[in-house]
């Protein structure tokens, strides 16, 4: 599996640049994705998005579906991908550590 | 071939979302009507089928519009496009068009003009010698086969789409340059029950199926899949959510209740279920989707399982052929095969194609009940005489 070195951490990560695992999530991983996705500054938005998407797949164990994560921020779609121009999934969800978004994408 | 530096310049990925056109949809078709088509757009009296692969569609001013069609595998590389380019601009004005089974139509509008092109399109061929451009596909015969990824592109497939596709269509190729069955037989082929595509609505289906449950990398799981996912794709509820003797989150699965469908490797790949023996083709018969006489209908199973031999595939030619040369010889004019199949019976079907009824054929999900057969009215076929012999029954 390979690793990215950022900021002195490494983190291991799939081939689409996911992290490997939720548990090796730090602060740093956000800004190590920030680099990555097209952001070109982490605000508290991002990380209310970030925050929103960890609480609830701690709580049960999947990805919110979209119209949750619009209802429970309060953002729109279209703020969302203002946010994460790579969208919910591929943007919010890898920056969050989730697991890879999954099924006919 | 270089990358576009006008107007917008080079992309810059240090700022991605800078110069970024989105949402533009796909280019208007008008633009890409030859001028005879946008002439005569809505105003078509009536069409013909010259000869195979070759129609002329009849504007009410008199205008005559020749298509010629041709099979196309598919999967092209960008030369073979460009090939065609090449034929379109030497005979078509630079027009051509794809149809929605992945042939390829030339249009010219003059007798003359299609003649050469029919010539030229006939002449070419691969190194290897297959037909490049095999004029057909139109009226009672069959056309281009429908199909999916296969292996060399999808990871979830328990067969292959392409070089099966070729197989069948080289057993059955006569029939694509002709127009002698009852009516048009669709076949299709997918490469897992996700059934992208057309397998569930063709006159006859190709279809890949797996037949051992999936493997479960207890290790990773709960780090790549999410769990309450895995457990609300199976259909028959054979996934529950269970612990290792180390204390990770993990599932277990029913194996007696798994009919290997591949949905919970598709939500989670730490559930392989893809095996060189396990994994086998169906055949599916009996579909269609068009309204006419009778409704739509949804394709049936008629051969459980037949091995994967790469790379011809030859049970699986067999038994399509079989389908085919039974239909042929015996269905009414403008009979599809599910209209042929529902006249004399399923027990007839099965006993005119030569293939055998097993148990995997029986409906077991759910809605069963209204497949069977609630009534006495039924034929005797050899199959259920050779049952009444064996148990001393009527002689």
């Amino acid at each position: 599996m390979p690793t990215i070195e950022f900021e002195g951490t490494s983190y291991a990560v799939d081939e689409d640049g996911f992290i490997d695992d939720f548990v090796n999530w730090d602060e740093g991983w956000m800004k190590c994705v920030k680099s990555s996705e097209g952001i070109e500054e982490l605000t508290d938005e991002h990380k209310k998005v970030v925050e929103v998407l960890q609480a609830y797949y701690k709580k049960n164990g999947i990805a919110p579906m979209v119209r949750i994560l619009s209802k429970v921020t309060g953002y729109k779609l279209k703020y969302i991908y203002e946010l994460f121009p790579s969208g919910p999934g591929k943007g919010a969800c890898k920056m969050a550590g989730l697991p890879k978004p999954t099924g006919c994408v | 071939m270089a990358l576009s530096t006008e107007r917008l310049g080079l992309y810059n990925p240090e700022k991605p979302m800078e110069n970024r056109l989105t949402d533009l949809g796909p280019r208007h078709f008008w633009q890409y009507f030859p001028p005879i088509i946008q002439n005569n757009y809505g105003k078509w009296d009536y069409h013909d089928i010259l000869e195979p692969g070759i129609l002329v569609h009849v504007a009410e001013g008199g205008d005559k519009v020749f298509t010629i069609r041709v099979g196309g595998c598919r999967f092209m590389t960008v030369e073979n496009v460009r090939e065609l380019c090449e034929i379109a601009d030497k005979h078509c004005d630079g027009f051509l068009r794809f149809t929605t089974r992945n042939n390829i139509e030339f249009m010219v509008d003059s007798q003359d003009k299609m003649e050469a092109l029919k010539k030229d399109l006939n002449s070419r061929k691969h190194v290897t010698g297959s037909y490049k451009f095999p004029i057909g596909g139109t009226g009672a015969g069959i056309t281009n086969i429908i199909h999916t990824q296969g292996y060399i592109h999808c990871h979830t497939p328990a067969t292959d789409a392409s070089s099966m596709v070729k197989a069948v269509m080289d057993d059955l190729f006569e029939e694509f340059r002709g127009m002698n069955l009852p009516a048009q037989v669709r076949i299709s082929m997918a490469c897992c029950l996700n059934m992208c595509g057309a397998v569930h609505c063709s006159d006859i289906a190709l279809l890949g199926y797996h037949r051992k449950p999936p493997l479960i990398d207890n290790e990773v799981l709960d780090q790549y899949c999410e769990i309450p996912l895995v457990i609300a794709a199976c259909p028959t509820a054979a996934i529950s959510p269970s612990k290792t003797e180390s204390g990770k989150k993990t599932v277990k699965i029913k194996n007696e209740r798994c009919m290997f469908c591949g949905n919970c490797y598709t939500m989670c790949m730490a559930l392989p279920l893809s095996d060189s023996e396990g994994d086998c083709v169906t055949i599916m018969a009996g579909g269609k989707v068009s309204n006419r006489i009778s409704q739509p209908k949804f394709s049936k199973v008629v051969v459980p399982a037949l091995p994967n031999n790469f790379p011809r595939f030859p049970e699986v030619c067999a038994d399509v052929k079989k389908i085919v040369n039974a239909y042929a010889s015996d269905a009414n004019k403008y009979e599809r095969i599910g209209d042929w199949a529902e006249r004399i019976g399923w027990e007839k079907f099965f006993e005119k194609c030569d293939l055998p009824f097993t148990d995997h054929l029986l409906d077991d999900y759910r809605l069963q009940y209204d497949t069977y057969r609630t009534s006495t009215q039924f034929k005797y076929t050899d199959a259920s005489w050779a049952v009444s012999k064996a148990v001393n029954g009527i002689k």
